[in-house]
Order: C-alpha cells, then structure tokens, then sequence
C-alpha cells in the first residue's frame, strides 16, 4: 500500500489511487482527487454527485446502484461521465473517498 | 519460449505488440489504432512480479531477500505435493491425475484456445505450456526422476522463486473457459490445470488476487456479498426497484424477500443490483406476470450467487456453498434457481455437487428453462415486433459447455426478436467473452487492458462479424449475454474500443429482453443508453 499526500495530509491509497482510510477524506482531498481524474475545478454539480455518494456510503457501507445516482441527482449517464470522464465508478466514486467498488460490478 | 528460460532472471519474457494480435474486423481494422496495454509504472515493476509479459494479474510482492525466494519456492513445492495426495485434494485429483498423464501433446487444443490464438499465438499462452511446467517440476522435485534422463528426454527444469512467481502469474492468463477440453480426443483438461495451480498459490501460499479473495469470497462471508451490498443496503435498493419498476411499467409489484415454503429461491448475482438492477427489476416482472411462486432471501450471503471459490480455493468455495444450502433450507424452498450468472451455475450447481451432502443437497438448478416454458407456452404476453432489431447471443461458458444449456436460451429468442442471428461458432462451441474465472472483475493496473487486447478480442471479433451488415451506427443492435460476469466483460471491452458509440451495440442480459416484448407494458423497458 502506497502513501500519498492529498489535501495537505498523507492518506494511504490502493495501487489504483482510491483513498484507504474513508474517515480522513474531507473536500481538500476530494479536490486534489478531482485533479487526477479530469474533474477539477469542482462545480456545483460535481459537488452533488460526491455529496449524494459520500451520504450514501456513510448510511449504508456502499455505493449505491448506478441507476439511483441517476435518478437521486438528476443527472443522466452522459452527464456524470462529462463530470467524470473516468467514470461513476472510477471516477466520482473515488473522489467521494469510497472504496473501490467490489464484486461483479 | 523455452521453459528452461522461465526462470531465467529478466525483465520480461514476451512483449504483446499490435502488429502480432490477430487482426479485427472494420472499423477496427487498422492495427495503428489499436489502444496498447498500458505500461506499468517503475514502482510497480519493482514491488510486485510482472516479468512474465509485463502484465500484472495477481500482484504477488517480490522476495527481498534469498530466504524469502527460499520459502517461497519451498511452500509451493509443499503445495503441490498436496494437491498430489488424495486427503488434501479429494475434490479434483482424479481429473488432474488424468490431464497430466495422458496429454499426447497433439496440440489439437491450440485452436480452441481465445488467449493463444488472439495473441498471435504466443507460446507462453499455449493451453499445453503451463501443464508441461507443472509435470516437469513434478517429475523431477516430487517423484524424484534421475537428473540424467530428465536430461535425455528434453524435459528438465530448473525451480527458483522467478519461475514460479511466472508460474503463478500464468496461471492467471487462462480464463477456464474449458474449450481446450472439448476438443481434447482424450479429455485432458489443461484449464483445470490452470485452476490446481491457483489452488497451490491461495490454499498453501497465501496468494490470490485481492478482487478474488479478500473482496470477494472474504467479504462476501463477512457482510453478505463480494459487493459490499449488506442485508440494510439490500432492503433499500429492492425498495428502490420497487419504485423503478412502477415508473418504468405502470405495475405494482411487491418484491417477495424470505417468503418461508416459496417454490423457488431465486438468487442473483449481486453485482446486478448494484450495476444492471434492470435484469433483477425484468425478473420480478416476468415472474409476477407468470405467478411464479418464487423469493428472494435477505440472508448474509443468500442474496450473492457469487462463489468465487470455484477459481482459486476449494475451501472457500465449500464455505459458500454450504451457506447457500443451508440458507435454502433455513426457508424451506423447494429448490434454488440461479440468474444469470455462468460462474454461480458451475460453482453452486455443479461443483457443490462434490461438498453438498444430505440435507444440504438441495435442488438446485438455472433460472433459463422457466424463462423458457414462461415464453414458449404464452404463459405472458409477447409481442417480439417490440424487439425488432439485430440481437446476437453470447453463450456463457459454463451455461453452454460445461452444463449443456443450450436451448433454452436460443428458443426465447427465436420466439421474440425477428432478427435473431447466431455468432460463430456458438452453442457449446462458443468462445469465451474474455472475462471468465474473475477476470471481468480484476480491475486492478493494467490486467483490465490485457483481458480487453487479449483474452475478449475474439469475442470482439465474432461481435463485430455477426454485425458486420448492418455495423453503422443507424442501426441500433443488441449482445445478449445472460450473465452478469460476461455483461462486465463485455462492458469493459466495449468501452476501451468505443464500440457503442462507434457501432451502436448495446449489451444486456436475456430478461430485459422478454419483458420489453411483454404487450401490457406501454413504454420500452430496454433503454438505449450506455451503462
């Protein structure tokens, strides 16, 4: 496992760049995460996906499905992959400080 | 590729290039296109073991000091000796016995293999080349053959720390698609050969992929699914499908979760719930339609199908496998069905066959026979001109060759889309998609790009083929691929090549398929957009 310095902290990442401690994450991290996966600067609508992921995870220990991210922020699949060109997954995911999405997903 | 070099200490021992894999049809007919596999970093070159062809599967940490490499060799040969004797490996010595003494080396397997051919025929992706390693080191490290006539024979080996390291690895460049042992006049089966060895790595060494092992089969007994998905996060994403199913159909349908004494246990594989809830949404559908008796269970683990043991460790394939049984019988169905998903019809209806006694031996069987008596006997309404668009079906491997479900699949689709067209070959003859024995879920470095390059282009190529008339993007099109791994795999193929944007094909599973034909459902259920 390799350290790294987001946000002005060191947080241990996986070998794919996904933080491993989730209860460090904070906005700074989440920005300097945006910046490796083509989403920086963080509009408004950027925030609102994090935000709905973040609050997510921390109710129920996983990113919720796809399909309810589209519907709870409004956005289409199109959109979230302009905001994220790596993905829900790869992309808005990480930023969030989520895990790396397990399973046969 | 000679095996005395497998062990020789150098950065790598094959380079995949563009100009050497075998040629793809329009639009991606032109090699410098091709997107590369990319290049691991420095510091990953130097932590984990990447010397076979500069691909890294499982992430085994190299040995810092002699010692180290010492035990490391010493705990596979431990192993191995193991996997020889029949206390420890009770479960498959027999076939393994078999495929290392009777393979005649003919070759006639070569062909058949998707990882060898596409490649351009590397040698060290060869079905027969990892099996010759292991009966080289067994003849001369643990039946103890004379040095002399190892020598004679051309089949002497030298073991160090580097050459099993790239055996583990390699090990991991087989999909167990099985078609090797299909076409075999003996029966040998080189890809369970590829399975032993994985067995040795995780069961004596402690190695596995992570994706495999301690997010897989670990958390999937820890908190109920390799997904992360919990028995709190599973009642709120069926409420979600709920409320998704009455806005996309108009109709009211309560999710029957843990009905004690249901005729049918229906488990999914979880990650469907999380990536395609479409397929699990289009099976309560047609099962409320069809008044199937069925339920699905809120137990830890009763809702994952998954089994991933099935690749790598015995164990804990007998772990899950029990639990799926028990929890069964905790509710008193009549049998389990399985969705679509290949790895759990192999893993819980075929191979728990061997640790499910009993009690605990409980029917279990594939969801695709009722889609098929619910289609075929009208017992829901259809009207395939809703489906009247080229659609292909992809045949799961352990579905089509290893179980022998061939048909049910193919009549509902001749009964419900007009143009219904067979890729080639298919059936049981079927190519892999490329992501079997948990490769569409390796996501970790650059091992998604080699299964993309690699080990899916001729599921790629066949795609494309069947196509082909009708491949602009005018025409909307169709992979059907019953299950949930293949649909992953097939995903991450489409996505490194562009293939829905430049060519319009969409994938998705068979259900969503029945219910967009179903007549009392006004807007369609299969949304023409990237997931």
């Amino acid at each position: 496992m390799a350290k790294t310095v987001l946000g002005g902290i060191e947080v241990e990442i996986d070998e794919d760049g996904f933080i491993q401690e989730p209860e460090k994450w904070n906005q700074a991290i989440a920005e300097d995460l945006a910046k490796l996966e083509q989403a920086y600067p963080m509009s408004d609508e950027h925030w609102k996906v994090v935000n709905y992921l973040r609050d997510y995870y921390l109710k129920y220990e996983i990113a919720p499905p796809i399909r309810m991210l589209v519907k709870q922020t409004g956005f289409d699949l199109k959109k979230i992959y302009q905001l994220f060109p790596s993905g829900p997954a790869k992309g808005a995911c990480k930023i969030a400080g989520l895990p790396k999405p397990t399973g046969c997903v | 590729m000679d095996i005395l070099d497998l062990g020789k200490d150098i950065d790598v021992l094959i380079n995949i290039e563009p100009e050497d894999l075998i040629p793809l049809p329009y639009p991606y007919d032109d090699p410098a296109n091709e997107p590369l596999i990319k290049k691991l970093t420095d510091d990953q070159k130097k932590r984990y073991e990447a010397s076979l062809d500069g691909v890294i599967a499982i992430g085994i940490p190299k040995p810092t000091t002699k010692e180290e490499e010492e035990t490391f060799v010493r705990r596979f040969l431990s192993g191995l000796e193991k996997l020889l004797s029949l206390e420890n490996n009770w479960t498959f010595l027999q076939p393994l016995y078999h495929s290392l003494e009777y393979c005649v080396k003919c070759q006639l397997c070569n062909d058949a293999c998707p990882a060898y051919i596409a490649s351009g025929r590397k040698e060290i992706y060869r079905p027969t080349y990892r099996p010759e390693i292991l009966r080289r080191i067994i003849n001369k490290y643990i039946k103890k053959k004379h040095p002399s006539l190892l020598k004679l024979t051309g089949s002497d080996i030298e073991l160090n720390w580097q050459l099993v390291a790239r055996l583990g690895e390699l090990a991991y460049r087989c999909t167990l698609c099985r078609k090797c042992a299909q076409v075999c006049p003996l029966g040998v089966d080189n890809g369970l050969i590829s399975h032993e060895i994985r067995k040795i790595f995780s069961q004596e060494m402690g190695i596995a992929p992570k994706e495999l092992h301690e997010s897989g089969t670990m958390q999937q007994l820890k908190t109920g699914s390799s997904t992360g998905i919990t028995p709190k996060a599973l009642a709120n994403i069926i409420e979600f499908m709920e409320e998704e199913i009455e806005e996309k159909t108009g109709k009211k349908i309560k999710i029957p979760v843990d009905k004690e004494g249901a005729d049918i246990l229906l488990i999914h594989n979880a990650g469907e719930f999380i990536s395609w809830p479409e397929n699990t949404m289009a099976f309560a559908i047609i099962f409320d339609a069809a008044h199937i008796d069925w339920t699905l269970s809120s137990d830890l683990a009763g809702y994952d199908a998954v089994n991933y043991g099935v690749w790598y460790d015995d164990i804990q394939l007998a772990r899950i496998a029990r639990r799926h049984a028990e929890i069964a019988r905790a509710l008193k169905v009549k049998k389990i069905n399985v969705g679509e998903c290949g790895h759990a019809h192999k893993a819980m209806i075929v191979v728990a066959d061997r640790v499910l006694t009993g009690e605990l031996n409980i029917p279990r069987e594939s969801a695709l026979p009722i889609l098929a008596d619910i289609v075929l006997n009208d017992r829901i309404k259809l009207d395939p001109s809703r489906n009247n668009f080229p659609v292909t079906l992809h045949d799961p491997c352990n579905m089509v060759r290893l179980m022998g479900i061939v048909e049910p699949q193919r009549q509902i689709l001749r009964k419900i889309c007009p143009q219904f067209r067979e890729m080639e070959p298919h059936g049981v003859d079927n190519y892999c998609c490329g992501g079997g024995s948990g490769f569409a879920i390796m996501q970790s470095m650059n091992f998604p790009d080699w299964r993309s390059v690699v080990s899916g282009r001729i599921k790629l190529k066949q795609i494309l083929e069947v196509f082909q008339d009708v491949i602009s993007v005018d025409t909307k099109k169709y992979v059907c691929a019953p299950c949930s791994n293949c649909k992953g795999q097939i995903r991450d193929l489409f996505a490194f090549y562009n293939v829905f944007e430049r060519c319009n094909i969409l994938y998705g599973g068979l259900v969503e398929l029945i219910v967009n034909a179903m007549v009392d459902i006004k807007k369609p259920f299969i949304e023409w957009e990237w997931r």
